[in-house]
């Protein structure tokens, strides 16, 4: 599935001016801790998180994620929003829990 | 002027009266095999905040309610006076003259003295710095609840000589530096309100805020202490560490302003979230800091209870 | 939904000794920060996280969270489950990632715990 389908699906926030939302995503990684996701997010995931902090794109890039989604109405810091487009790595937002969202994204991307 | 007249006349007092002018004769004691959870009618309708411990009419101890605190809060089962209680007791003669009692408040910080006869060398009554206060005021022939003024003067000239005897405190140090044993502290204090039956809403609230101050002096300081004051009314407590020092104190309110390591984020804490946790559970909250000197916390929480709400009841 | 049903549903274990198998929570909350678990879980839900320090548990004590389910396999040390056994949280573990866990308990009718709900 696109990440362009995800984000109209869904109706989260765009905050990043660049990167490509044509990607297809692999997969889904849910985490709070940077080690974590270095450790066993896959590549082309997308990463649901609390952290805004600006360590968050380094690790995306790291990775090679599609993007990163900020949860329960939580906003990118200014120099991490800066990294995102300069690594163009698409940041979204949501007003809605990691647990809710999880839920949507499992449903949606028909892992029943 | 009045005032300074006022204080030279109380200076004289509280050298000329003597202890057992003022103490109180009626003294409720408790035998030494008695258990704790006897005191609880003692301490809790009574409203006294210690009570003398006898052997064979022998003054042998003191438990106040901190202790009975303690009990409660270190263990589940009943206790007994005999383990409970402080052995080395501070005790006052009838014949000491006030002054002497004044600097003994002073001195060890405690909120009642057992008074021993002179003559007899047996128990005759127990002081409080109320008794002092009201002892005084009789001979100054002031009404002590009309007099606000000079009530006030009287209270300054003695640093809160009045004790409120429901007022009191519990104090628990913290350990900085060491995030396995972060949260001892709030866990001991949560206990020990939940047994003195706080409101689980309230409790929650107090526990939280608790928590992340704690938090707060286990990853940026070398250690702290925290005093929790419980009054009818509210619960409030006082964090204070010697560590850095907070930079830029609205800053650090800021949801998401964060100073903490990669290490401490990387432990679940230390996303910025913990000074507006602490905001949102409390009633009130106040922060203080110097640079090099340390930080220090304070909040409290409302105690409401039922009555405060419609029963407004003109008949 | 008790807990119970969300084993089985994340073909986990229970760590804890105590039989609260027929415990109930009402919502899910999958998070990894201990203050943002504190700021918005309630009473009675499932905390769902990657983490297994002794803070965890201290949260779910301060909160008044009835159970943990950790995530991706996991194990606290001993010293932790005793800590959450004495404190009557109950905890689970379940080798799937965090979002596949919530995923299920979410189509499985668990709600969220968001705050702009209630």
């Amino acid at each position: 599935m696109e990440l362009t389908t995800i984000v109209e699906t869904l109706d989260l926030d765009v905050k990043t001016t660049e990167g490509d939302f044509s990607q297809e995503i692999s997969g889904v990684y849910v985490s709070d801790l940077l080690s974590d996701v270095l450790a066993h997010a896959d590549e082309d995931n997308l990463w649901i998180t609390l952290q805004g902090h600006p360590n968050i794109i380094a690790v995306a890039s790291m990775k090679d994620l599609v993007g990163i989604v900020l949860v329960n109405g939580r906003m990118p810091e200014d120099e991490t929003l800066r990294k995102a487009n300069d690594e163009k790595i698409p940041i979204m937002t949501t007003e809605m829990q990691a647990f809710d969202l999880a839920g949507k994204l499992y449903g949606l991307l028909g892992k029943e | 002027m009045a005032r300074t007249k006022e204080v030279t006349r109380v200076q004289e007092l509280i050298y000329e009266m003597k202890v057992g002018q003022v103490m109180s004769t009626e003294v409720i004691t408790v035998d030494l095999d008695s258990q704790m959870s006897n005191l609880r009618n003692l301490l809790g309708e009574k409203r006294i905040s210690g009570v003398p411990v006898m052997d064979n009419e022998q003054l042998v101890g003191m438990v106040s309610i901190e202790d009975f605190i303690t009990c409660l809060a270190d263990r589940n089962s009943d206790c007994s006076v005999r383990e409970q209680m402080s052995r080395d007791v501070k005790t006052l003669y009838d014949t000491d003259p006030l002054v002497h009692a004044v600097q003994e408040f002073e001195r060890h910080g405690y909120g009642r003295f057992p008074v021993i006869n002179r003559e007899t060398g047996k128990l005759a009554g127990i002081i409080t710095k109320g008794d002092i206060v009201r002892g005084l005021l009789n001979k100054m022939e002031i009404d002590y609840h009309e007099e606000e003024t000079q009530r006030r003067l009287i209270d300054r000239s003695f640093e809160e000589i009045i004790t409120e005897k429901t007022r009191f405190t519990l104090r628990y140090d913290i350990v900085g530096k060491d995030f396995n044993r972060a949260g001892e502290t709030s866990s001991k204090l949560k206990e020990a309100l939940k047994r003195m039956g706080i409101p689980p809403d309230i409790l929650r609230r107090v526990a939280i805020a608790t928590y992340e101050a704690e938090m707060n002096t286990v990853i940026y300081t070398s250690g702290g202490k925290l005093a929790a004051r419980i009054t009818p009314d509210e619960i409030a407590v006082e964090v204070q560490d010697s560590g850095p020092g907070i930079k830029d104190i609205d800053k650090a309110m800021k949801p998401g302003f964060s100073t903490a390591t990669d290490q401490v984020r990387e432990l679940g804490f230390g996303a910025g979230m913990g000074l507006p946790n602490i905001k949102k559970c409390a009633d009130q909250m106040q922060l203080e800091s110097t640079i090099g000197e340390g930080t220090r916390l304070k909040f409290s929480v409302h105690i409401k209870r039922s009555e405060d709400h419609g029963t407004n009841n003109h008949r | 939904m008790i807990l119970e049903q969300i084993v089985a549903i994340l073909d986990g274990d229970f760590l804890t000794r105590q039989n609260h198998r027929q415990k109930n929570v009402q919502t899910g909350c999958g998070c990894d920060l201990m203050s943002d678990v504190l700021a918005f879980i309630k009473r009675d839900a499932l905390l769902l996280t990657g983490l297994t320090n002794t803070q965890v548990i201290r949260t779910a004590e301060m909160a008044d969270i009835q159970a943990v389910c950790f995530v991706r396999g996991k194990k606290p040390t001993k010293e932790v489950i005793a800590l959450a056994e004495e404190k009557e949280i109950t905890l689970l573990a379940t080798s799937l990632p965090l979002f596949e866990a919530c995923g299920r308990l979410y189509r499985s009718g668990l709600a969220g715990c968001s705050e702009y709900e209630d």
